[in-house]
């Protein structure tokens, strides 16, 4: 078996973020990086199908982006991933999702992979379409949010979120790609004795020249914080008075009383 | 010359901050409450490799290098400085002198236990008359067979309480002062070890500081680390890579401190504001900060030395005092910022200006350090 498990390198969520020059993204200096959350859950996933299937599989790690994502294609091998690719780019950020999709269906097709696991978005861009592209492009099967993983006899059960906090259950034949939601499992700490080990696995470098072939469809025209709402409105009066207007203004501007 | 960390250092430092936020941040008043770490966590530390991080993997290390192992202890530390004590003092005064002094029988049978946590070590060498001057040992030796007979005390022994593995300095003549010294590896669940008891602290409450006798202790000939008469050797050149280890505990501490004022400068207001507006307050973290920063670049410098064998006495001497005069400053100023709040136990800062002050003591006072520093700018 193969498995491949994409990962993107986020910013820290807790930064401050600033447009860019062009003012279509955000401004890269002084951030601190993470991997996107979404992905960590990707990873632990497939790195249990790894210990589960034992030595006949192999598990490799894709990220795409600047030489700064060593630290997250590092971090996954020290979760346990076997070897890596890193795909360099610089301006990733730059690229729509069919872009980003293109690219490691590129990479893909030529490596017969059996399950590809990805997060369900990325918390910057969050677009959620990365992986369903990339089945798409594979001819793969494909499930999305999943909160639940069983593999068995060539066969994937996926618990699928729904809208409502509804559970779904799929069957997917194999080769597969699924994208996994916050909470499917919980995702193992790179122990120190696994950071050493990891600088001994391979880290596959490729050009992204080399796998790109695609314009993009899409193009972000505007990064922006949201407009300064005005202050908000302060009642005044007794209770009774008070519980009125509030359910004036329910009525007036919203559905729930209707 | 790069003042970044390596990719390989951020991830480490990722990893170890992903666990303290989870595993010893939440439980941290917990520790200083009932004065104990609790053994779940210990082993947990084991199982992350916290415990054994600049010693090879043949030993049963991590195989990483002493900036790796700073890390650690910081990140420890900015969330619990007892925690980041028992790591220190385990690493740097059991396993290492074992690692740096011991033959290849020594290290193969002592280290892989020490390093994957299974047994907590500890280093015996201050002695109720016996502190910075340390050539004044008086818990004595003497050879029987193919044995050494050890009587005699040691006291404020960090990690003493779990009665794992000591590396103990002990004289065969007092007269010869530190030329008569020798140290050994010691199992301290040996018949002869008692505990006295295990102090009552101002700070590092969850750390056991522990007061031992010994009475006719037996340990093989086998058990000698280093030449005998060389101990007070082996002592002098733990305590100096341990330095590193306590100046970044200190640096976690004042770290822990500086961001909690700084959060609290920002949402306490007064006089219609909030309080880092004011320029008192600003210039307070400004002079926190600035320690902190050059904390950082001395431990930096000191692991970089000692990562590279080059000789490192002088830097970690500094580190250690700057850092943890910075720890006692920045935790001082904390409280003050957090005003009558600081105070009270549960904004924390309480408890970290009380760790802070033992870092300016153990593995040499600071007035200790000025000597050491002072000696080698004369000589
Ligand atoms: C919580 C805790 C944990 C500890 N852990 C350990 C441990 O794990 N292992 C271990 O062996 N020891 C440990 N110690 C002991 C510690 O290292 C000693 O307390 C320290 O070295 C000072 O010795 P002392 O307490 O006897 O003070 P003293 O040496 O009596 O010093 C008293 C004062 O005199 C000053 N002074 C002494 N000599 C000079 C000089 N030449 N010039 C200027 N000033 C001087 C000192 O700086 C200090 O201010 C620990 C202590 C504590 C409190």
């Amino acid at each position: 078996m193969k498995l491949l498990v994409c990962v993107k390198q986020v910013p820290d969520m807790e930064s401050r973020f600033k447009p860019d020059s062009r003012g279509v993204w955000f401004s890269e200096t002084d951030l601190a990086w993470r991997m996107n959350e979404y992905d960590e859950y990707a990873v632990e996933e497939a790195v249990k199908l790894r210990e589960q299937l034992g030595e006949s599989c192999e598990l490799t790690v894709l990220s795409i982006g600047p030489d700064r994502v060593g630290e997250v294609i590092k971090k996954a091998l020290a979760m346990g991933a076997d070897r890596a690719v890193h795909v360099q780019d610089l301006d990733a950020a730059g690229k729509d999702p069919w872009q980003i999709a293109s690219i490691i269906a590129g990479y893909a097709k030529e490596q017969s992979y059996d399950i590809i696991f990805t997060g369900m978005q990325s918390q910057d861009r969050g677009s959620a379409q990365v992986g369903v592209l990339v089945a798409e492009l594979l001819g793969f099967t494909c499930a999305t949010t999943l909160v639940g993983f069983a593999f068995a006899d060539g066969v994937i059960t996926a618990k699928r979120e729904l809208e409502g906090g509804l559970k779904g259950v799929a069957k997917l034949q194999i080769p597969a790609v699924v994208t996994c939601q916050l909470g499917l499992n919980i995702p193992r700490y790179p122990t120190l004795p696994n950071i050493m080990k990891a600088k001994r696995k391979e880290i596959a470098a490729i050009p992204v020249t080399e796998l790109l072939k695609e314009e993009p469809l899409a193009a972000t025209t505007s990064f922006h914080p949201p407009a300064k709402k005005g202050g908000g409105v302060v009642l005044e009066g007794d209770v009774g008075e008070l519980v009125e207007k509030v359910i004036a203004i329910l009525k007036d501007k919203t559905a729930v009383l209707r | 010359m790069d003042f970044e960390l390596s990719q390989d250092h951020k991830v480490l430092q990722d990893a170890v901050r992903d666990f303290v936020n989870k595993e010893i941040k939440p439980i941290a008043m917990k520790i200083d409450e009932d004065h104990y770490i609790p053994d779940e966590l210990v082993k947990k530390m084991g199982e992350m490799g916290l415990l054994g991080s600049y010693f090879p993997e043949e030993y049963g290390g991590a195989g990483l290098d002493m900036l790796s192992y700073a890390i650690v202890v910081e990140e420890v530390s900015k969330a619990c400085g007892s925690s980041g004590v028992l790591i220190s003092a385990h690493t740097s005064l059991a396993s290492g002198p074992i690692y740096t002094f011991g033959t290849e029988a020594q290290k193969k049978k002592w280290l892989p236990a020490l390093n994957s946590g299974e047994i907590i070590g500890c280093f015996l060498l201050t002695e109720p008359d016996a502190g910075s001057d340390a050539g004044g040992t008086a818990t004595m030796y003497r050879r029987e067979g193919d044995e050494f007979v050890i009587n005699g005390g040691k006291t404020f022994i960090t990690n003493g309480g779990y009665l794992g593995t000591g590396v103990l300095l002990a004289s065969y003549d007092r007269s010869l002062k530190h030329k008569g010294i020798s140290a050994f590896i010691v199992d301290l669940k040996s018949p002869g070890v008692t505990i006295l008891k295990n102090e009552n602290k101002m700070g590092i409450r969850g750390s056991y500081t522990t007061a031992f006798a010994f009475d006719n202790l037996r340990v093989p000939v086998e058990n000698l680390l280093g030449q005998e008469g060389k101990g007070f050797n082996v002592a002098m050149d733990t305590l100096n890579g341990g330095r590193i280890g306590i100046a970044s505990q200190a640096l976690g501490i004042a770290e822990g401190a500086f961001e909690r004022a700084l959060a609290y400068s920002k949402e306490r207001k007064q006089f219609g504001q909030a309080i880092c507006e004011f320029q008192g307050i600003q210039f307070k973290l400004a002079d926190m900060w600035t320690r902190i920063e050059t904390s950082k670049l001395l431990i930096n410098k000191a692991a970089w030395l000692k990562d590279n064998k080059k000789s490192y006495t002088m830097e970690s001497a500094m580190c250690k005092m700057h850092a943890s005069e910075t720890a006692t400053f920045v935790t001082k100023e904390a409280i003050q910022i957090h005003g009558g709040y600081g105070y009270i136990a549960d904004y924390e800062v309480e408890r970290m200006y009380r760790d802070a002050k033992i870092t300016e003591i153990y593995e040499g006072t600071n007035e200790v350090q000025r000597v050491v520093i002072s000696k080698l700018l004369l000589s």
